[in-house]
């Protein structure tokens, strides 16, 4: 595990990716506390935080694009997978590379703070929980590039993918309040997402039975919620569901000082989860 | 020691690899043999563990591959079809990253990064970016990446092609060397390649084996007869009348003439006859003038084309 981590912490720094990722984001982060803390003279660290975490958008592909993709391409994986070492000890080395490069960064605006007090009242509890919470963000971000990096042997679509899937997770705050929730709409968007599931289901195992089978249990498991139970759980499910996505909406609450344990855990479970599916990924492409 | 047991890799309804047993001894070098698409790689993915079987095992040095995958990782070495190097490394880098995930204790990965190094003849290139190396020279920190760690099995995919005449010649020296400590899997569809190197064939078609033995045996027992050719200074008529008179032959097959007012045939005797004597005499006493006479032996290339079909072999 430690061997694939250095190497990936010495891989992001003889190429231009390590670097332009933290001069990228620091510069950012400094922008921002300048026009927000020092020349419009709120105190609050959260804010200038809160403002960057749009830029993941760009950040995180560039980190994670070429994780999984390019030892695929390159036929390296050949080396690495046939090497005396677990998968899920070489995908944590992986992913523990890319946690150590952004807590790099954070090392860094963990200065800040101190430096600010100098000026004004600082809320030292409210600016480090924040640190926190933006790095636990950012490592959840990480995963998921990672395992999108995880299904294709291109850079490119490892980082389309994953430029879209945070964009999803950005957008789904804003658009949980302004879509209907009634139960119709509920159910059959449901319907498509099932159909979706098959449609994946049927792209990985490459089996129409399986996927007609996974599309039949979920369908029929979707009528009988609805028709059968009870047409109120339906109610507002959608909004529901995009506030489960919603990364974003759990660092909000930070900004307004409350310490909130449960954002966490979330954003360790979502890193947890997609560590899991890359592992799985990776294992089950050994099987086709 | 290697031993290959019913082992199956399904595509779908697509067998790449079907029911294929085989065990390499310690110290031997196994020459594997096929067309291209024959499931050569599949299988040494397969006995590497880079890839799953969908039946069968591989048990490498007594640890099952499917099992114990670590333990039995640890006794390989393994040279893919491409060999698998960053090119954003350096040599040295690249090395001393494949020892540390090879599990070579900190205090010795110096001296077997330069052991291998050694071995490969990379040693002037340590401090080279691999990207600026020559495809031979990849290939030889390929085979120097394989050797870290010592492991008892080495595994070789193809490690001769796109090298030059010189560099092969070192790279079949190289893998007969290695024979005295390791166990050797060779995959090659360069059969003069598997016929210098290799103690024991094993030839594979569509996913099946074909046959497992010595080369010499491989051409003994599966290339029938050898044949003789017989050159002489006569017409086809004539030769053919003149060798109707001897015993004991199969049958005959008529050559293209050498040259002009020359005819040629190759004689297959029946099983076990050597009949040189008995031809010699014949044209002797016919007075007819033997130009050359001599036994044609099959040389792997024909038994290989024989087993695996035509079209196959035209690669």
């Amino acid at each position: 595990m430690l061997a694939v981590y250095k190497k990936e912490i010495r891989q992001a720094f003889t190429s231009i990716f390590g670097y332009m990722f933290l001069a990228f984001l620091l510069a950012l982060i400094g922008f921002y506390v300048y026009q927000i803390n020092l020349k419009q003279e709120y105190a609050n660290f959260a804010y200038p935080l809160n403002s960057v975490t749009i830029f993941f958008l760009l950040l995180v592909p560039m980190l994670t694009m070429r994780t999984l993709s390019e030892e695929k391409k390159q036929k390296t994986d050949q080396l690495v997978f046939t090497a005396p070492v677990s998968i899920t000890r070489i995908i944590l080395g992986k992913y523990l590379a890319l946690a150590s490069i952004l807590l790099i960064a954070m090392a860094v605006i963990s200065i800040y703070p101190p430096i600010l007090s100098k000026y004004g009242a600082v809320n030292m509890k409210i600016a480090y929980s924040n640190i926190v919470a933006f790095f636990l963000l950012g490592c959840a971000y990480f995963a998921i590039g990672m395992f999108l990096s995880s299904l294709t042997e291109s850079q490119i679509v490892a980082a389309i993918l994953t430029f879209i899937v945070i964009l999803v997770t950005l957008l789904a705050d804003t658009l949980k309040d302004r879509i209907p929730s009634d139960h119709v709409i509920s159910f059959l968007v449901i319907w498509v997402l099932i159909l979706l599931l098959a449609i994946i289901v049927f792209f990985m195992m490459k089996s129409v039975i399986v996927a007609t089978a996974v599309f039949a249990v979920c369908g029929a498991a979707n009528a009988i919620a609805y028709f059968a139970v009870d047409k109120a759980l339906f109610d507002g499910l959608l909004t529901k569901m995009l506030g489960w996505i919603s990364l974003i909406s759990r660092f909000e609450n930070f900004r307004y000082g409350l310490f909130d344990s449960a954002a966490y855990v979330y954003y360790l479970s979502i890193s947890s989860l997609f560590v899991f599916l890359t592992i799985q990924a990776i294992k089950k492409r050994r099987w086709s | 020691m290697i031993e290959v047991k019913n082992l199956v890799k399904r595509y779908g309804d697509f067998a790449a690899v079907d029911d294929l047993s085989f065990t390499v001894n310690d110290g031997e070098i196994l020459g594997f043999l096929g067309p291209n698409g024959a499931g050569k790689s599949t299988t040494m993915n397969m006995i590497t563990g880079y890839i799953s079987a969908t039946e069968g095992d591989v048990i490498i040095e007594g640890y099952n591959m499917f099992e114990e995958p670590e333990k039995a990782k640890q006794c390989i070495g393994y040279l893919p079809e491409i060999p698998p190097v960053y090119p954003d490394m350096r040599v040295r880098e690249y090395l001393n990253f494949v020892a540390n995930l090879r599990k070579v204790p900190r205090k010795e990965r110096k001296a077997e990064v330069d052991r291998v190094m050694d071995l490969a003849r990379v040693d002037h290139m340590q401090r080279k970016l691999i990207k600026h190396l020559s495809k031979g020279y990849r290939q030889r920190v390929g085979v120097a990446q394989a050797l870290l760690g010592n492991p008892k099995v080495i595994i070789l995919d193809e490690p001769t092609v796109g090298l030059d005449p010189m560099q092969i010649s070192w790279m079949r020296e190289f893998i007969r060397s290695l024979a005295k400590e390791h166990t050797v899997i060779l995959s090659s569809h360069i059969l003069f390649e598997v016929n210098a190197v290799c103690d024991r064939v094993l030839i594979i078609n569509h996913g099946k084996k074909i046959i497992i033995d010595t080369p010499e045996q491989v051409i003994h027992t599966i290339g029938g007869t050898d044949g003789i050719y017989v050159a002489a200074k006569t017409t086809r008529e004539e030769l053919a009348k003149i060798l109707s008179g001897v015993d004991g032959i199969n049958n005959i097959r008529e050559e293209r003439a050498p040259e002009e007012g020359v005819s040629a045939c190759s004689v297959f005797p029946k099983e076990g006859a050597d009949i040189r004597e008995q031809i010699f005499k014949a044209f002797s006493s016919a007075d007819v003038t033997l130009l050359e006479m001599r036994s044609e032996t099959k040389t792997l290339e024909e038994v290989f084309i024989a087993l695996t079909g035509k079209e196959d072999a035209a690669c």
